[in-house]
């Protein structure tokens, strides 16, 4: 045997395989999606992609003044910063109090991360019914809170409240996984700089803004951006729970796009639209990221 | 590349072009790899070819028949069969015997079908009656969950061509798209070779026959099902004489299965008024009627306005004609029915309507015949109290006289297409008329939940009508042919879905009170335009041509007097 590196033909050879599957499965259908965006394809056209005539930024002129289009995604916004926001605070919460040891805290994590281990079509359905009139919502909780007129709340007829009930699945069903996050990464704090802080008589509060927080601020970010991403492509709980109802009041971008192109079959268009969110998406990371780590990070 | 503080200016170079050289190298070899796989799994080419056949009428014609080379057309068989079969299931069991004398199949040979999990039952029922009489052919079901996932399983085997299966079940909603996406084969051929029993007394009842089969002119499909909506009712509360005395007394007419649906407003507003408590203990409202987000909104607005003498599309220049006085009755009667509804009726999915009113929680409501079904089960709250009538009609003006018009809904209705990819496309259309037949489909349509008679004689053959009564009741059969003769198809063109998917969507939102009619009105005019220059309109045109001469004849008059047709 000798230290003498493999020739590069073995090496290209090795590497063939994972390569093939790699542009099989991502890079080529991803190239194709781009393409597809520049042409009038529709399946139910009656002719083959490759023979769609090329039109140009036509689709992508067209959903920049398609209002359903530009509302789906200005809604998908909110509803990311107001999920995100909220589970982000309360993973973080849950994080802090449960890093002391207390009897059954680990059943109290198993119970936390359960949501997690649903798929969020169960965790949609579930929540459908809940949300029903005569659904526990209404007829335990809200009863017991303000007593008759809860029966009269129809949590999928007006916008707002859809919205809402569409947010609170999010939440349920979300929160641990920020939750997750932030207990590895306050759990990996080192204890003998907290310890320091407690001799030099700092207050909880300050031990946890300004020793444990900037400390864990490179874990928040990742568990920021995961989740913000995941989020963005929010589709089960809007299929299921509302349809993207009342009317078109609850459908994000996710929603819409999949009815252009798999019931209205019009393949180019949510392709240039899902380029649109794609970019946006790209930017909105990477500025989110910068800012954390280089020019927050300064 | 710093290494020890030392720039390696060459090697990283090196390095980045070795990396380049080898990503291209693997993408060229990829695209190979991939273009070889494709070649060697590339289904059957499929070639046109002009055949001259002699008709068994004496008259020739030219027809242009797509074959796959592995089906020559062959001659006429003789249509005789086993015996105790009827004639449309005899010949096609002797066509699947002359094809296999012929050599055209072999035994053992498998065919394939793309269903719905609901019609399964259905369909092994016809599989364990084919597979009597042609054992040495067999059918493999291929089951999907959801109706949805086979309408883009159908549109992708239009798009990749693989020939995985050779027929698919599909909602005659989707015909116009998967005939012009090149999946569904032309049948006209074997309709005329092998005789399916479309004439006669036993033929499927029409309009249904031909609107859900034909499209620009051309079969495409078989019938396997119907859905035409009948209206249902609470009978006990609809007879009680107290109810009935009070109802005159407010509104001065008799209680009755409303005629139109100015009368059902009355009756649902006097119902739901009364606060009365369902078997199931829950409140008893006056009506139920589609006008939910997912799909079905689209069925109640489309019928009254359709019965009010609106017509989708302009017969000459196919500008949408929703956007119109009809179109705002349809929603003016929706919203003046909306207080005496459920709130989930705009909320909920289609089968709460059904959940509701066997629970008797509805007085009226309208819906596929399944709903009959599951009211006569025993777990049903409604048997026994349960009617059934034709859906409610509307007054319209007509040269000066008032004329009653009803027509009944008959939203997505299961046909089969044969795949144009099929290896054995005769074969398998052979099944679905043997499948489809008067003593066979019978027996199939009644072994499921989601398949409907559709034969007439099933509903006026002493011999069939006794089974078909099991599963329905006496009182709905009658109710039942009736409202097939005046029903109307769904927009059965290219792009059928996204148009009454649009429709769907503002209908629900009016309903919602997020959106007013004439702004949803104008907006799916809008839309309906626009999907209508994306297809082309003289296809469009052509297409809405043809099956505006299948709506049922009523409908029809009323167009050719307000000038529409």
């Amino acid at each position: 045997m000798t230290d003498r590196p493999a020739p590069r033909s073995i090496k290209i050879l090795a590497n063939l395989p994972l390569n093939a599957l790699l542009y099989a499965v991502l890079i080529i259908p991803f190239l194709l999606m781009i393409y597809l965006a520049f042409l009038k394809w529709n399946p139910a056209g009656g002719y083959e992609w490759w023979r769609a005539p090329l039109i140009g930024l036509a689709n992508f002129h067209k959903a920049l003044h398609d209002s359903r289009f530009l509302s789906s995604l200005g809604r998908t916004i909110a509803y990311v910063a107001i999920v995100v926001t909220i589970e982000f605070l309360l993973g973080l919460l849950l994080a802090y109090l449960l890093l002391e040891k207390f009897p059954g805290k680990k059943l109290a994590i198993a119970i936390i991360i359960y949501p997690l281990m649903l798929p969020p079509v169960v965790v949609a359905t579930i929540f459908y019914l809940m949300f029903q009139d005569y659904g526990p919502v209404n007829n335990i909780f809200l009863r017991s809170i303000i007593g008759e007129k809860a029966l009269g709340i129809h949590w999928f007829l007006r916008p707002d409240t859809a919205f809402i009930s569409l947010i609170i699945a999010d939440i349920w069903q979300w929160t641990p996984f920020i939750f997750l996050i932030m207990y590895s990464a306050l759990s990996a704090v080192p204890k003998r700089l907290i310890e320091a802080a407690q001799v030099l008589g700092a207050s909880n509060f300050y031990i946890f803004w300004r020793i444990r927080l900037p400390l864990i601020k490179p874990l928040i970010v990742i568990a920021i951006v995961l989740r913000a991403l995941e989020a963005f492509k929010v589709f089960d709980y809007v299929y299921i729970m509302t349809g993207g109802g009342p009317g078109t009041s609850t459908e994000t971008v996710s929603v819409y796009i999949y009815r252009v192109a798999i019931e209205y079959h019009d393949i180019s268009y949510a392709s240039a639209m899902s380029l649109i969110v794609l970019l946006l998406i790209i930017i909105v990371t990477r500025i989110f990221i910068w800012y954390s780590f280089e020019r927050g990070g300064r | 590349m710093y290494i020890n503080g030392v720039m390696t200016v060459g090697e990283e170079v090196d390095k980045s072009r070795r990396y380049f050289l080898v990503t291209i190298g693997s993408a060229i070899v990829a695209l190979g790899v991939g273009y070889a796989i494709g070649r060697v799994t590339a289904p059957a080419k499929v070639t046109e070819k002009i055949v001259t056949k002699i008709v068994t009428t004496t008259t020739t014609r030219t027809e242009t028949v797509p074959a796959t080379g592995t089906t020559p057309v062959s001659p006429t068989p003789t249509p005789t069969g086993p015996a105790g079969l009827s004639g449309v299931a005899a010949r096609a069991v002797q066509g699947v015997k002359d094809l296999i004398n012929r050599g055209v199949v072999k035994p053992g040979t498998t065919m394939r079908i793309l269903h719905v999990a609901g019609s399964r039952a259905n369909l092994e029922k016809a599989i364990e009656l084919w597979s009597k009489y042609v054992p040495e052919i067999k059918v493999e079901l291929i089951t999907l969950g959801q109706e949805p996932d086979v309408y883009n399983k159908a549109m992708q085997e239009a798009v990749t061509k693989t020939g995985t299966f050779d027929a698919v079940t599909i909602f005659s909603t989707w015909l116009g798209d998967l005939v012009e996406a090149g999946l569904a084969k032309p049948l006209d051929e074997y309709y005329s070779k092998y005789d399916p029993g479309y004439t006669g007394p036993c033929a499927p009842i029409t309009p249904l026959r031909d609107y859900v089969t034909m499209y620009k002119g051309h079969r495409y499909s078989l019938v396997l099902d119907s859905d035409v909506f009948t209206l249902s009712y609470r009978k006990d509360l609809l007879n009680n004489p107290d109810y009935a005395k009070e109802f005159e007394s407010q509104y001065g007419m008799k209680l009755k299965v409303p005629d139109t649906w100015e009368e059902l407003i009355k009756m649902a507003e006097f119902f739901t008024n009364l606060k009365l408590k369902a078997p199931s203990g829950g409140r008893v409202w006056g009506a139920y009627f589609y006008a939910e987000p997912r799909f079905a909104a689209y069925i109640t607005w489309l019928n009254i306005f359709i019965e009010a003498g609106g017509i989708p599309f302009d017969l000459k220049t196919m500008d949408p004609k929703v956007d119109s006085p009809e179109g705002r009755y349809a929603f003016d009667v929706m919203l003046r029915l909306k207080p005496y509804m459920p709130p989930e009726a705009i909320t909920a999915s289609w089968a709460d309507l059904y959940d509701k009113f066997i629970k008797g929680e509805t007085v009226f409501t309208a819906a596929w015949p399944s709903l009959t079904k599951e009211a006569h089960r025993p777990t049903s709250l409604v048997k026994d109290k349960a009617g059934s009538a034709l859906m409610p009609g509307v007054e319209v003006e007509v040269g000066g006289t008032k004329k009653l018009v009803k027509a009944a809904p008959n939203p997505v209705n299961w046909v089969v297409i044969v795949s144009n990819y099929s290896k054995h496309p005769e074969l398998t259309y052979l099944f679905f008329q043997f499948a489809t037949a008067p003593d066979i489909g019978l027996e199939m349509v009644l072994q499921g939940v989601i398949l409907d008679l559709f034969r007439r004689c099933w509903f006026t053959d002493p011999k069939y009508r006794a089974k078909a009564a099991q599963g329905y009741g006496e009182e709905f059969l009658d109710v039942y042919m009736k409202s097939i003769e005046i029903s109307y198809p769904d927009l059965l063109i290219r792009g059928g879905p996204e148009y009454l998917a649009k429709l769907t969507t503002e209908v629900n939102a009016v309903m919602a009170g997020t959106k007013d009619p004439e702004a949803a009105l104008s907006d799916v005019a809008a839309e309906w335009d626009s999907i209508t220059k994306k297809y082309g309109v003289d296809s469009q045109l052509e297409a809405w041509k043809s099956l505006a001469q299948l709506f049922p004849e009523d409908v029809k008059s009323v167009w050719k007097a307000k000038g529409y047709m």
